[in-house]
């Protein structure tokens, strides 16, 4: 026993000993842009993962720009990945295609299983699975962008519209002294959330794409806006809430002040409960849809049924509604046709309050896109903007100084040396510059002849 | 070849799974910009200015006389002269007319502070009642208007028929009587769907407390075009309700009399109550409002393109312009 605990502790400090062997050359190497790989098998890292030099064993790790296990066992892998995720607090994902990988693709916080030759087992485990390794590239830059953006646009815009449409209910509430009554029908707000603006939201959470998958693959550097979180940051939901607080209350006010006291028709007829509900919903939907026709930057088919169809359906609705029997329609009777469709003040209102609830959100976009353009506004531009010849040299140095930040398709070691090289290259060039100005023969002739006669 | 296609799991190519459905990508480009500003200043301004050319040829009068018709004994204490029936309480009020009113001229009464939504007062009717006379029973959210001292159902029966407003006008200029036409200003669809045209009233206003006008029990309630008007809850505090509508033209500088019982007890609750007479055009009634809005928001639009149209001429910024990318920005060496 005490053998094995004195060859144990032996073999602890010869480890440690490394480590920090390891981490003094990375720290002495001069240049900076030198990529180190780590190179670890699993004896070693049965004991370098030990509670007590693991910290060690990770600083040294998360330095260098690659770092290979080789002979670990499935229980190991896990548990490097649960370290690292740990002691970095970054996302971590794991990819494998064997039983052996099921514990690391469950541990880290992506897991991706290659299905093919191993078996299914890696697969039925994972997040994502995808047939080849190379797919990757596709997955994280073309997918992984486009979710992101996908998710953060929709769900600001979801809770912006929820904003909208439940705000105007509690002002209206100050209107009759917060007894509680509702101003739209019950079944108006039941087909809200349900039909008339759900299905747009769907078609920008599936098919969105700010860029098309070509241009994602050709600028890895566009997944940093990902890994930065700009477009779900507390700014932009700050923003949004602000947006829809705006908006519920210019609809809210704008219907109020148009339609009352006065008479809304030539026969001289004023609103009543029924109207205002009806007429205050009609701007809601066609707002809170013409809002999400703004935000989306790649219209299909699709889209384009899905917004003007939810809004159009909301006229068939209230037509169908009107035309049951008053016992179930209640107040909603004959509404449209009767009252309120044949009042150009009806038609008149729903421009004014879309126009004005989107003026805000338009500026912004138009000065934000002019003076302060994100990456995929510029790449968008320099795409698809007729007006600037596409440079083909531009487009090639763009796409070569995009990868570099990310490290995508991009290989460190070769980059370094051809970085090195340019440096020597330059300093070459730099000494024989100099050598040139200071030779004696080129003084002589540079110089003016009166004063070297001295 | 045929290997390949026996032994491929390649799923079925579509645009759609493929997400490479043919799209419009619209880019915002300064020329974008401002003609989507110019285009609404161009639209609304003619829309704004129509609205509102329209609203000024409406010409309304509005004549508040609840705290008037209080004769001056009572006029601390309107609440004992409102509820004492021996007093006589015609009011005779005199209204210059500014304008030429072309007929038809539609005339409203107008209340204020009177919360015609509050949600008690909503729910307080039985429209099943009002439509079927089998189903006179059918009291439930009337409580507590809906029986009388005998047990028996008052038809309509709820607060809001309850409290049917009561004063009355009678209009003339140049000494001679100007007729007010009272068919036809409620809802066709109130009249031919909501309130049975076999539906008498019955038990009405009858025993404890008088809430308003009472009604004449041979009139099925179909024909009963005031109870039918005030039926229709308004949305605001503040709201007018068509009272009648005068189809003779009634000249500019005239003084019209108008000869009012001022029943109607608003003294309780300090509602306010006011007369209006107003023409209409194809907006409605006057709204200035709208017209402004309009105009405003073209002006702001037009104002803005003129901003833009200068920010770009003297900041522009090359559409596609390389050096705004963020790694040009914020070079990693």
């Amino acid at each position: 026993m005490i053998q094995h605990f004195v060859a144990f502790q032996a073999m602890k400090d010869d480890i440690l000993n490394q480590i920090e062997a390891s981490r003094q050359v990375i720290i002495n190497e001069k240049n900076k842009d030198d990529p180190f790989a780590l190179v670890v098998d699993g004896k070693a890292l049965e004991i370098a993962l030990r509670n007590d030099i693991k910290d060690n064993f990770l600083q040294l790790a998360v330095t260098c720009a690659s770092v290979i296990c080789c002979r670990v066992s499935p229980k190991q892998k896990a548990l490097i990945t649960r370290l690292v995720k740990k002691y970095t607090g970054k996302m971590t994902l794991a990819i494998g295609d064997g039983a052996n990988d099921v514990g690391m693709i469950q541990e880290a916080d992506i897991g991706i299983g290659i299905s093919g030759m191993e078996g299914m087992q890696a697969v039925m485990a994972s997040d994502f699975s995808i047939p080849q390794f190379r797919f990757l590239e596709r997955l994280l830059i073309v997918h992984g962008h486009w979710c992101y953006k996908r998710i953060s646009k929709m769900i600001l815009y979801f809770v912006y519209k929820n904003i909208v449409f439940g705000l105007t209910l509690f002002y209206y509430e100050m209107y009759s002294r917060f007894s509680g009554d509702v101003l739209y029908d019950g079944w108006y707000m039941v087909m809200f959330n349900l039909f008339l603006t759900s299905l747009p939201v769907i078609s920008l959470g599936v098919l969105e794409q700010d860029v098309s998958s070509d241009i994602c693959l050709q600028f890895p550097a566009l997944y940093q806006q990902g890994q930065k979180g700009i477009f779900f940051s507390w700014k932009r939901i700050i923003g949004w809430m602000g947006n829809g607080i705006l908006t519920s209350l210019v609809i809210s006010i704008l219907n109020v002040y148009v339609l009352s006291p006065s008479a809304f028709r030539k026969g001289g007829q004023v609103v009543d409960i029924a109207h205002l509900g009806l007429t205050t919903y009609t701007t809601i939907v066609w707002t809170v849809n013409c809002q999400i026709a703004l935000i989306i930057t790649h219209f299909t088919w699709i889209q384009h049924i899905f917004i003007w169809g939810s809004i159009f359906s909301w006229y068939i609705f209230l037509l169908f509604y009107g035309a049951l029997p008053p016992e179930y329609s209640k107040r909603e009777y004959k509404l449209l046709i009767e009252a309120v469709g044949p009042a150009p003040m009806y038609w008149i209102v729903v421009l004014l309050v879309v126009v004005i609830s989107l003026l805000p959100y338009f500026i912004y976009m138009v000065i934000q896109r002019s003076f302060y353009p994100m990456d995929d506004h510029v790449i968008q531009e320099m795409k698809y903007g007729r007006k600037v010849v596409v440079d083909d040299e531009m487009w090639l140095r763009e796409e070569k100084s995009s990868r570099k930040p990310t490290q995508i398709g991009f290989s460190a070691r070769v980059d370094a040396k051809i970085l090195y090289l340019k440096d020597q290259l330059h300093r070459k060039k730099m000494f024989i510059i100099k050598s040139i100005a200071n030779s004696p023969i080129r003084r002589s002739i540079s110089t003016n002849p009166l004063e070297n006669r001295d | 070849m045929d290997q390949k296609n026996k032994n491929s799991k390649k799923p079925v190519y579509s645009k759609f799974s493929q997400q490479e459905l043919p799209a419009w990508k619209p880019i915002l480009t300064p020329g974008w910009v401002i003609a989507s500003y110019i285009t609404i200043g161009a639209l609304f301004i003619p829309i704004g200015l129509l609205a509102w050319t329209a609203s000024d040829s409406v010409v309304e009068i509005v004549d508040r006389y609840d705290e008037a018709c209080v004769p001056d004994d009572f006029s601390k204490n309107p609440q004992s002269y409102i509820q004492n029936p021996n007093i006589k309480k015609t009011c005779t009020r005199s209204i210059k007319v500014p304008k030429k009113l072309v007929a038809p001229i539609f005339v409203y009464y107008q209340l204020e502070n009177f919360y015609q939504n509050h949600r008690r007062f909503v729910k307080s009717r039985s429209d099943k009642q009002l439509r079927d006379v089998k189903a006179e029973n059918d009291t439930k959210f009337c409580l507590p208007v809906a029986y009388d001292y005998d047990n028996k159902p008052i038809v309509p029966c709820g607060l809001i028929a309850w409290s049917l407003f009561n004063d009355t006008y009678k209009i003339s200029t140049r000494g001679k009587d100007i007729s007010i036409e009272k068919k036809g200003i409620a809802w066709k669809s109130d009249a031919k769907a909501k309130f049975g045209s076999n539906v008498y009233p019955k038990n009405f206003q009858k025993d404890g407390l008088i809430g308003g006008a009472t009604l004449d029990e041979s009139i099925p309630l179909s024909e009963q075009e005031d109870l039918m008007v005030w039926m229709r809850t308004a949305a605001l505090p503040t709201f007018r309700k068509l009272y009648g509508k005068i189809n003779t033209d009634i000249e500019a500088h005239d003084t019209i009399k108008v000869e009012i019982q001022n029943n109607y007890n608003t003294y309780k609750f300090g509602g306010r109550k006011k007369l209006v007479l107003s023409t209409t055009t194809w907006i409605g009634g006057k709204n200035d409002f709208v017209g402004m809005a309009y105009i405003s928001v073209g002006g702001i639009c037009l104002f803005m393109a003129i901003n833009f149209i200068l920010l770009y001429v003297f900041r522009p910024r090359r559409l596609g312009d390389p050096s705004y990318l963020s790694w040009n920005r914020h070079p990693i060496t």
